[in-house]
C-alpha cells in the first residue's frame, strides 16, 4: 500500500517533469524569424549543429551582461560546430543597435513578445529572461537555463556535446 | 572542550545547510511576477485612488515602465508624479530609476461620479537581483469609489496574473 503510493507519487512526479521539459526542439526548428535586416531566417538551417538558443531583450540587463561570454564561446567553439542563436523579445532597431555595440557574431532574430509564449512551450514557466536552451546535434534539448548561464557550466555543456 | 568543538561544528554545519537551501531556492524558485510585484488599490475619497506596489525583497521595478489606466476611460485620470527612484547607471539606456519595497501612487479621477466602480490597471516591468527580468505585466484591480463624504475602502488586491492586453 505504502510502496504503491510512493511509486504512484514518483510516477506522477516523473510525468510532471516530463510535461514541463520537452525533450526535442523540432517545434523550434520549424520556425523562421526575421533578423535585424528584416530577412527571414529558418532555424532549421542550423539543425545538426550544437545550437544554443538564447531568449533575451535589450531591456533585460542580466541578458546583456552575459552576452559577451556568448560572443567569446561562439568565436572559440564555432569552428567545431557550435551555433548561438539569439531570439529577442524586443524591437528590431534596439536589437540592431545593441548587436552593433557588442559586435555580435551570431544571428539576432526578432521574436517580439510572441517569443515569450514560444519560450514557455520550451519550459520557461515564469516567462522571464534570459532563458537559454542547449540543443544537441540530434535535435534533443540537452539543457535549459533560466537566468544567467554560469561560464564554466556553459563551456562544459557545449564541450561535452561537440 | 570536545563538546564545545562539536557544538561549533554543528553550528557551522547548520549555517552551511541553511545557506545551501537559501541559494538553491533563490536559483530554482524565482517568484511569479504578480507575487514579486503585488499590486493593490483602494479609494481614499470619491475622486482619489491610492495604487500600491509591494515589491518583494530582491526585486525591483523600473520607473519609466510604470503606466496606469482606469476603465471606464472617461474617468478623467491624472496620475500624481511618481516618487523618485534609486538611480542606476545602465550601460545601454543610461540613467534609469528603480523602485524597491513599497511604492504608492495617487490617482485622481476627476470625472468619475461618486459611488461608481472603476477598474484600475497598472502596467509594470521589473527584474530580480538573482539575474532575471520579467516582460511588461498588466495587473487590474476593481475599486468601488465611495459615495461623497464616506470613509476609505479596504484594499483590493489584484486577483491573478494577466499577461499583456
Amino acid at each position: 500500500m505504502g510502496a504503491a503510493a510512493i511509486l504512484a507519487l514518483a510516477g506522477g512526479m516523473a510525468l510532471a517533469v516530463w510535461d514541463r521539459a520537452p525533450r526535442d526542439a523540432s517545434a523550434l526548428f520549424s520556425l523562421s524569424l526575421p533578423d535585424t535586416s528584416g530577412q527571414r531566417q529558418s532555424l532549421s538551417q542550423w539543425r545538426g549543429k550544437v545550437v544554443v538558443v538564447n531568449f533575451w531583450a535589450t531591456w533585460c540587463a542580466p541578458c546583456r551582461e552575459e552576452m559577451p561570454e556568448f560572443v567569446r564561446a561562439q568565436r572559440e567553439f564555432g569552428p567545431r560546430g557550435l551555433q548561438f542563436v539569439g531570439i529577442a523579445v524586443d524591437e528590431p532597431d534596439k536589437v540592431a543597435q545593441f548587436a552593433k555595440e557588442l559586435e555580435l557574431n551570431y544571428p539576432a532574430l526578432i521574436g517580439g513578445y510572441g517569443a515569450i509564449e514560444l519560450s514557455k512551450t520550451l519550459g520557461n514557466q515564469l516567462s522571464a529572461l534570459p532563458f537559454t536552451i542547449v540543443i544537441d546535434r540530434t535535435g534533443a534539448i540537452a539543457r535549459t537555463q533560466l537566468g544567467p548561464f554560469k561560464t564554466d557550466k556553459l563551456r562544459s555543456t557545449i564541450d561535452n556535446l561537440l | 572542550m570536545r563538546t564545545r568543538c562539536l557544538r561549533i561544528l554543528l553550528h557551522a554545519l547548520a549555517v552551511t545547510a541553511l545557506a545551501l537551501v537559501a541559494s538553491a531556492s533563490a536559483q530554482v524558485n524565482p517568484l511569479a511576477p504578480e507575487k514579486a510585484f503585488r499590486f493593490s488599490a483602494r479609494a481614499l475619497d470619491p475622486h482619489t485612488v491610492e495604487a500600491r506596489f509591494s515589491i518583494a525583497d530582491g526585486y525591483y521595478l523600473y520607473r519609466d515602465k510604470l503606466h496606469f489606466a482606469v476603465e471606464p476611460a472617461a474617468s478623467g485620470l491624472t496620475v500624481s508624479s511618481l516618487p523618485n527612484g534609486k538611480i542606476k547607471e545602465d550601460q545601454f539606456f543610461g540613467r534609469v530609476e528603480t523602485y524597491r519595497g513599497n511604492l504608492i501612487v495617487t490617482l485622481q479621477l476627476q470625472a468619475t461620479p461618486p459611488g461608481q466602480r472603476v477598474v484600475v490597471q497598472a502596467e509594470s516591468q521589473g527584474c530580480a537581483d538573482l539575474g532575471i527580468c520579467y516582460p511588461p505585466n498588466i495587473q487590474r484591480v476593481t475599486v468601488a469609489l465611495p459615495a461623497a463624504g464616506s470613509a476609505p475602502t479596504p484594499i483590493d488586491e489584484a486577483p491573478k496574473k494577466q499577461w499583456f492586453k
